[in-house]
């Protein structure tokens, strides 16, 4: 039930035998050693990966808004440009670091800190495979929405305690859009919740097919009205333009991270962007299929079939296509986030507001209801099966 | 070793930290975060009993009561002492003093 | 093992900030450390397997209610005048001496009693190994609209009441009241 990268290892060969060797050698059994060993691999690679992805996001949103604004962008460091966030990197780490005289210390060391825990521990169930996931707890939904709301916490201390104007209006915004978008974005995954008929995110992800007509978003009416309001809930919850209120740059300097310098900014600068990969990711899991590969090639089955190939390369290549499959959806919805962020301009705070609770909202709750009476009466199936069941019974009556 | 014990006395710990901040402090805010950390030990024995000695889950089902009844009160009280603060400039528990604005 | 670690790390985490929320002198801070506290917390119900009200635990304090308590303290902003508007000497918002003695030795009593409760629990129950974990979510669904459910309906009408009766009170006054 509880399928984790060490379940998904378990199951080979070489991996039993490793830990028998492991026992042996040291005298007592190894299994929770390799386990550990592997949790820890595996959320090495996990966070760096993540590092670089929220690195090449800020290349990417450089580059994506050159292009909108018909300019170059940054093309001189490394092969087009690529290599200029490590020189971002660079020149954050050499900056001095300055905290305010009358900053509250404590507070404005923490706050970056605590954006970026919060944005790492979603990281650990964001399902890329069906193997490779960190661990795929049974309430991993609500524990994402828990552990990703730390980041509006962190945001709000950040620009409290810079002592500054502009950081606490930024703070202040925030915090309260933060808390304000969750109600929609909650209640639209909740609909998704009740079609899949569980909280983890392989549940949610293997009740959903390859194929395009086999995802949530086109499941029924409902779902796709609450994959825009997913989206644009998702938007205001990151901070992304237009909601970006908290680091308005016209009104609010850069809002909560004025006062920030140095590694600390490029904390929240990294948080924000793995953030948007993460929400983007939940996007894909919950609404777009995830990681299905259209035929069932996901689980190897074809490929070992058709090709004679042993079962254990099989299933890797399987693997391989649906980390392939989930990133490919994840950034998609990526380039549409910084698509958005360079074409629309940005709301006013009050206008946020209203968009929040006089229209989403409601909106989201219409969906919640529609899903439950849609599961009730057409017993889940989606438009399609209704359809083919329609044609079947028409031309069964001829 | 686990036992029911040790969580009973982290209980016993929370519990004694919110009685402490209620009754020194005197700023109503500082007032409910003792009042948060009350009800956190009283879910927590819950839950904790509800694990050792009876194997079912009605002590879930009663923590998630406290929390629910918890949220909902944090944000009543927190109502009240924003008005109260638009009306005395001040959240000083003493100057609660009068029934009448 | 790994059970021992998680609950040695969350205890501590739980009792170190429940202990700076009362040690601490700054009102910030330790709506801070209550967030620590209460992270914790939630890392004791999963040790005890209750992953749901982890979950919950999470979602409820750390998006909700921590935020809006940094709201009031933002919204309150520091209020340090040491008179009322009789002219009388207030005891400081965050407590003096006296009344951490107080707070004190009321701790003191009721952990003498408390602590000899325990003693008598951990005597009926010497031993206690944790049950094999399984999933908590299912059984507190049925419970919640079975056994539960005039509890469950109760409480959304109680939040329903909070949440119409705190924009009511916050709501600020009108002109020429």
């Amino acid at each position: 039930m509880n399928s984790t990268i060490v379940s998904y290892l378990s199951q080979f060969e070489g991996h039993k035998k490793f830990i028998s060797i492991l026992s042996e050698a040291l005298g007592f059994d190894a299994t929770y050693l390799v386990a550990f060993l592997v949790f820890f691999l595996a959320s090495f690679i996990v966070v760096n990966v993540m590092a670089l992805v929220g690195g090449l996001g800020t290349y990417a949103e450089r580059k994506i808004s050159a292009d909108i604004q018909m300019r170059q962008g940054p093309n001189r460091v490394g092969p087009y440009g690529l290599l200029q966030f490590l020189a971002d990197g660079v020149k954050m780490i050499t900056k001095e670091d300055i905290i305010p005289r009358n900053a509250d210390k404590l507070l404005f060391t923490i706050a970056p800190l605590m954006a970026l825990v919060g944005v790492f521990g979603s990281l650990a169930v964001v399902p890329f495979s069906s193997g490779f996931i960190l661990t795929d707890l049974n309430v991993g939904v609500f524990y994402l929405i828990g552990v990703s709301s730390l980041v509006g916490v962190a945001i709000f201390l950040g620009g409290y305690s810079s002592n500054s104007k502009w950081s606490m209006l930024g703070g202040m915004r925030g915090a309260s859009q933060i808390i304000s978008y969750e109600v929609p974005v909650t209640l639209s995954i909740l609909a998704i919740v009740i079609l899949a008929g569980g909280l983890s995110f392989s549940t949610l992800v293997e009740a959903q097919g390859g194929m395009p007509h086999q995802w949530y978003i086109l499941h029924n009416p409902f779902t796709f009205i609450g994959f825009f309001v997913f989206f644009i809930g998702a938007l205001a919850e990151t901070n992304r333009a237009p909601f970006d209120l908290p680091e308005a740059e016209s009104e609010l300097v850069s809002g909560y991270h004025t006062e920030y310098t140095g590694m600390r900014f490029g904390f929240f600068a990294l948080a924000e962007y793995i953030e948007v990969f993460v929400v983007c990711g939940v996007a894909a899991a919950a609404f777009l299929g995830g990681y299905k590969v259209p035929f069932d090639l996901g689980t190897g089955d074809l490929l070992v079939n058709t090709l004679h190939l042993p079962p254990i390369i099989g299933r890797n290549i399987g693997q391989i296509l649906q980390v392939g499959s989930f990133v490919t959806k994840t950034l998609v919805l990526y380039y549409i986030v910084i698509w958005i962020r360079w074409t629309f301009p940005r709301l006013r705070v009050d206008h946020l507001m209203t968009l929040c609770w006089k229209y989403l909202t409601p909106i989201a709750l219409f969906n919640l209801v529609g899903c439950a009476v849609w599961l009730y009466a057409f017993d889940g199936q989606s438009v399609w099966e209704l359809l083919s069941h329609l044609g079947g019974a028409s031309s069964g009556g001829h | 070793m686990i036992t029911l014990s040790s969580y009973l006395m982290i209980s016993l710990a929370l519990f004694l930290s919110g009685l402490v901040v209620m009754i020194s402090r005197k700023n109503i805010i500082a007032i409910l975060l003792g009042i948060e950390l009350i009800l956190n030990a009283a879910a927590l024995n819950f839950v904790a009993y509800t694990r050792f000695v009876n194997d079912n889950i009605e002590g879930h089902i009663m923590s998630l009561f406290i929390i629910v009844i918890a949220a909902a009160e944090a944000a009543v009280g927190l109502g009240i002492v924003i008005r109260f603060f638009q009306m005395r400039e001040s959240i000083h528990i003493d100057d609660a003093a009068q029934l009448q604005s | 093992m790994f059970d021992n670690i998680l609950f040695i790390l969350s205890a501590s985490l739980t009792v170190v900030g429940a202990f700076s929320v009362v040690l601490t002198k700054n009102l910030m801070h330790s709506c801070v450390y209550l967030l620590a506290a209460l992270f914790g917390t939630a890392g004791l119900y999963a040790t005890l397997g209750a992953d749901f009200l982890a979950a919950t635990q999470l979602v409820v304090y750390v998006g909700g209610v921590v935020i809006l308590m940094l709201f009031a303290v933002m919204l309150t902003g520091g209020d340090q005048d040491k008179e009322n508007k009789f002219g009388i000497t207030k005891v400081p918002s965050m407590g003096n001496f006296k009344t951490f003695l107080a707070g004190g030795v009321s701790a003191l009593v009721i952990a003498l009693v408390v602590l000899r409760l325990i003693a008598n629990v951990a005597k009926q129950n010497p031993q206690g190994e944790l049950p094999e974990f399984t999933s908590s979510v299912v059984a507190i669904g049925t419970k919640l609209v079975t056994d539960h459910v005039l509890a469950f309906e109760i409480s959304s009408v109680l939040l329903l009441g909070a949440l119409v009766g705190a924009a009511v009170i916050a709501r600020p006054a009108k002109r020429g009241e």
